[in-house]
């Protein structure tokens, strides 16, 4: 009878696990306040994907989609070999295409321990029927660098970022 | 197939882009509903245009924990990225006037989505959009040679609104909507290839770069947002977007977005640290984008749907415009060359028009065993074998020649004649033109000047295709060459239904061979006096078109009986109670006027029918005049009761035969000619029924009246519809 019982509310406990420990994995974080600055060109505006890679260069996250048309996603080849395989929701995290000479300010929210442990941001453009750029911008979250004004190689000139 | 330079750019352009503006037609109509929905679900607040960007700034900041910028949408809604006392993100509409938020932008529709897509690029991206931009540009030339065709049609820019000729539907309100539609179709394409240049960096640069001024860029002295001088005088009417400061270190500054211009302001001082005017091109695209999208204005969106269903009915009716001319000037081929035949028909026309008679003309001709040969005009060459040169044309613009005659004159000059050649010259018009058939008499004039050319006839002049007209001088030549000719009307296609008509009466035939015929149908049918009683006897089931007077609700026909005449012998023989198939067909250009105005009516023999029956008609008959040619006074006889002298103002009577000296009709009106010029001036309507004969000699004593007392040709009043007729 009390087997019967433990064998019976298992399951529950397992869940009951579950929901304590498989959400509080993951530590504090803290929300940035991120401006993109674009350099002048003419042509449609541009898709910006930012994610964070680990220190290996490896995707981890999707921080933040400028361009909210899926169709044209594609066109940022080496984050959608990432994100193009499962397509989590990212809606809250997107924004419109920032045209030539135009900023775009938005919200990203990055965990605490991925500052100062050697993972990365990345910034990756590309504009239609022009070019393609992996790493617009990259570089490794410290808390310095988190504050600073980072200039970009592509269709950015430059990017700022400041905790909230 | 006669077509003249601009007609062919005309058809080319529109048959070769027709795919692609098929498409953006249908996509077009599509994305016009996306500004009248977006500006029927818009969160515009009613009285916040007037705002001060100062007051809004203060009420806003009060509001949220940090303003990241604001634009002010198309339908003058306020659109604030905002962060919230929460800490979140969000871009949200909101009032200006408190700060509330009203709701979230709502997402593009799918639909609209995909239209704009197929619309700019027909999902092909750069090529795509090269193709539409390029379409675009063609559409443009097509409307400018839309533009050039109306203007040839009428002749002067003055006239470029005048009044159109119809002669089907398709051909009608092509004419009438492009005319219509000229404006916003012409913007559309001009916007279009405009926003597709942009796309393709082909405009000279047209970003701001501001010049930050150095002493403006402290900063102290540090003053309130809501007391910066410049943010008290902008209001949000003028503001097109704000972009706040990204922190709160010197550098970082106020971006204000106006209508004309951007302003850099100093985010502690609220000092301007730089201004630039917009340079003209950003003004032409946000212009461009405003009147190709219809963008915020639910009146011009309507007006580009309008537009875009227009294009679609244009690529209908201009294809049917096309094929029906194609149709129509497809000659017959002929069995003989030009060599070999003994009758050569030449033919010039500017829309295929004429060549129904010609070629009618030749297969009569070819029918009793003649050679003949038909061709263009411009094809005039020598004919080793010919006799007679028969030449059907039109009259383009001011007298000039149509297309396919343009290089006659020069050719004939050019080209020695190796027989002596009976000539023959019909001209096909309309009367609504002061220069009717001018070319045709230029032709004639031409011919008559070499030694080698006889004229057979004068030129004979056919109004509106007149196939009447045509008949007359079909059998006035034949007879003058002794040839027995008989011209195949063409077959209506369409079968209508005949309703059944009762003789109610059936005058015995007077001396003139004329009688009278009363029916009655039991159907209900609605005409009036001036329509048409049509009848096609079994025999040869060619229709016959008899003027209706309508008495009593009865249908009044006047009948001359002729010698072999099949169906005037076979009304001659009917007796009351018998019954006939036949039907009415409308001719509302042949109708008593509906307003109060002068009529005078001209008739001769029983061209008088009609107006019978517009005399007895309940119609104000108070200032109406009838003038009436016949035989002799007996020959009025069978119409005496039908004549209520006391509703008509005047009549006047010409007998032809009563006396030594012929009076016919038209010398009445000589007699009359001031009684006609007043009519003519108050806008009067004079009624002509009657022989194609005296059509001609009553239009020209009008003519000679018209220019002698009032100085005007009477084409102008023919142009107001105050010359109606009605001749066979």
């Amino acid at each position: 009878m009390k087997n019967k019982f433990l064998f019976k509310a298992f399951p529950l406990l397992l869940l009951t696990l579950f929901l304590v420990f498989g959400f509080s994995t993951s530590s504090e974080s803290t929300k940035y306040k991120c401006m993109i600055q674009m350099i002048n060109y003419t042509g449609e505006g541009a898709y910006i994907a930012i994610s964070l890679l680990d220190a290996q260069g490896n995707y981890q996250k999707t921080l933040y989609v400028q361009g909210d048309d899926e169709e044209w996603y594609h066109d940022i080849p080496e984050w959608w070999s990432f994100y193009g395989k499962r397509r989590p929701d990212i809606d809250a995290i997107t924004g419109e295409t920032i045209p030539g000479g135009g900023r775009a300010i938005s919200i990203i929210e990055i965990e605490n321990d991925k500052i100062n442990t050697g993972y990365k941001i990345r910034f990756e453009t590309a504009v239609e029927d022009q070019k393609y750029y992996k790493d617009d911008i990259e570089f490794e979250l410290t808390s310095e660098t988190i504050k600073s004004k980072i200039e970009g190689k592509g269709f950015i000139r430059y990017v700022r970022m400041l905790p909230q | 197939m006669t077509i003249s330079i601009w007609r062919y750019s005309h058809l080319l352009l529109a048959i070769s882009s027709s795919l692609f503006l098929l498409i953006a037609s249908v996509t077009g109509i599509v994305l016009a509903f996306e500004p009248i929905s977006d500006s029927i679900k818009s969160f515009h607040i009613k009285g916040s245009n007037d705002l001060s960007v100062a007051e809004t700034i203060h009420t806003l900041q009060h509001h949220y924990d940090e303003i990241i910028s604001f634009e002010i949408d198309s339908n003058n809604a306020m659109i604030a990225s905002v962060i919230t006392k929460e800490g979140n993100s969000e871009t949200i509409y909101v009032d200006p006037t408190n700060g509330g938020k009203l709701g979230k932008p709502i997402e593009k529709a799918t639909v609209f989505k995909f239209a704009t897509n197929l619309h700019r690029s027909l999902f092909l991206k750069s090529t795509g959009r090269f193709f539409v931009g390029f379409v675009s540009f063609i559409l443009f030339i097509i409307a400018i040679t839309g533009v050039l065709l109306i203007l040839k049609r009428q002749r002067s820019i003055k006239r470029f609104f005048f009044k159109i000729e119809k002669e089907y539907f398709a051909q009608f309100y092509h004419i009438i909507l492009g005319r219509l539609l000229l404006i916003p179709i012409l913007l559309i394409a001009v916007t279009g290839v405009y926003l597709s240049l942009e796309k393709f960096s082909l405009l000279p640069k047209s970003t701001i770069s501001h010049q930050v001024s150095i002493e403006n860029s402290g900063s102290t002295p540090k003053i309130a947002i809501k007391d910066f001088d410049i943010f008290k005088t902008i209001t949000l009417k003028n503001v097109k977007a704000i972009e706040f400061p990204f922190s709160d270190s010197v550098e970082d500054y106020f971006l204000i977005k106006l209508s004309d211009r951007e302003l850099i302001v100093n985010q502690f001082t609220g000092a301007i640290i730089s201004e630039e005017l917009y340079p003209f091109v950003t003004l032409a695209s946000q212009w461009s984008m405003v009147l190709h999208t219809g963008k915020g204005n639910i009146l011009w969106s309507t007006i580009l749907l309008i537009a875009s269903c227009s294009i679609l009915f244009f690529m209908y009716s201009g294809f049917t415009m096309t094929i029906k001319r194609h149709k129509k000037s497809k000659l017959r081929h002929s069995n003989h060359n030009k060599d070999e035949s003994e009758y050569i028909i030449l033919v010039g026309s500017e829309t295929g028009n004429t060549f129904t008679f010609a070629t009618l003309f030749a297969n009569a001709l070819a029918a009793i065993g003649k050679t003949v040969f038909i061709s263009e005009l411009n094809n005039y060459s020598s004919y080793r074998q010919a006799r007679h040169l028969i030449i059907f044309t039109s009259t383009y613009g001011e007298g000039e020649p149509p297309t396919n005659a343009k290089k006659f004159e020069q050719k004939f000059k050019a080209i020695q004649p190796i027989n002596s050649i009976q000539f023959s010259v019909v001209g096909l018009g309309s009367l609504a033109y002061p220069d009717f058939c001018k070319y045709a008499l230029d032709v004639n004039h031409t011919l008559a000047s070499h030694p080698l050319f006889t004229s057979v006839l004068e030129p004979y002049k056919i109004n509106n295709q007149s196939f009447e007209a045509f008949k007359d001088w079909v059998s006035i030549w034949s007879s003058t060459l002794k040839i027995s000719l008989h011209i195949k009307q063409p077959q209506k296609k369409k079968k209508r239904k005949n309703n059944v008509f009762t003789i109610i009466e059936r005058t015995p035939i007077n001396e003139d061979d004329t009688f009278l015929l009363r029916l009655r149908t039991k159907r209900t049918i609605d005409f009036q006096s001036g329509d048409l009683f049509s009848f096609s006897p079994k025999e040869d089931e060619i229709e016959r078109l008899y003027s209706i007077g309508k008495v009593n609700g009865d249908i009044l026909l006047s009948i001359k009986k002729h010698e072999l005449g099949i169906c005037s012998n076979y009304f001659s023989k009917l007796q009351k109670g018998d019954t006939i198939k036949a039907f009415i067909k409308q001719n509302s250009t042949f109708h008593f006027p509906n307003i109060r105005k002068e009529v005078i009516m001209i008739a001769n023999g029983t061209g008088i029918a009609p107006f019978l029956g517009m005399i007895a008609s309940e119609k104000n008959m108070s200032n109406t005049h009838l003038f009436w040619g016949g035989r002799t006074r007996v020959s009025l006889e069978i119409y005496n009761d039908f004549i209520k002298k006391e509703q008509l103002s005047s009549f006047h009577t010409a007998y032809s035969q009563t006396q030594k000296d012929k009076i016919y009709v038209q010398d009445l009106i000589t007699k009359e000619a001031n009684l006609i010029s007043n009519a003519l001036k108050n806008n009067g309507i004079i009624m002509i029924c009657g022989s194609i004969g005296m059509q001609k000699e009553v239009l020209h004593v009008l003519e000679t009246i018209s220019r002698k007392n009032l100085n005007l040709p009477l084409s102008i009043f023919e142009k107001k519809n105050q010359i109606k007729i009605d001749c066979y």
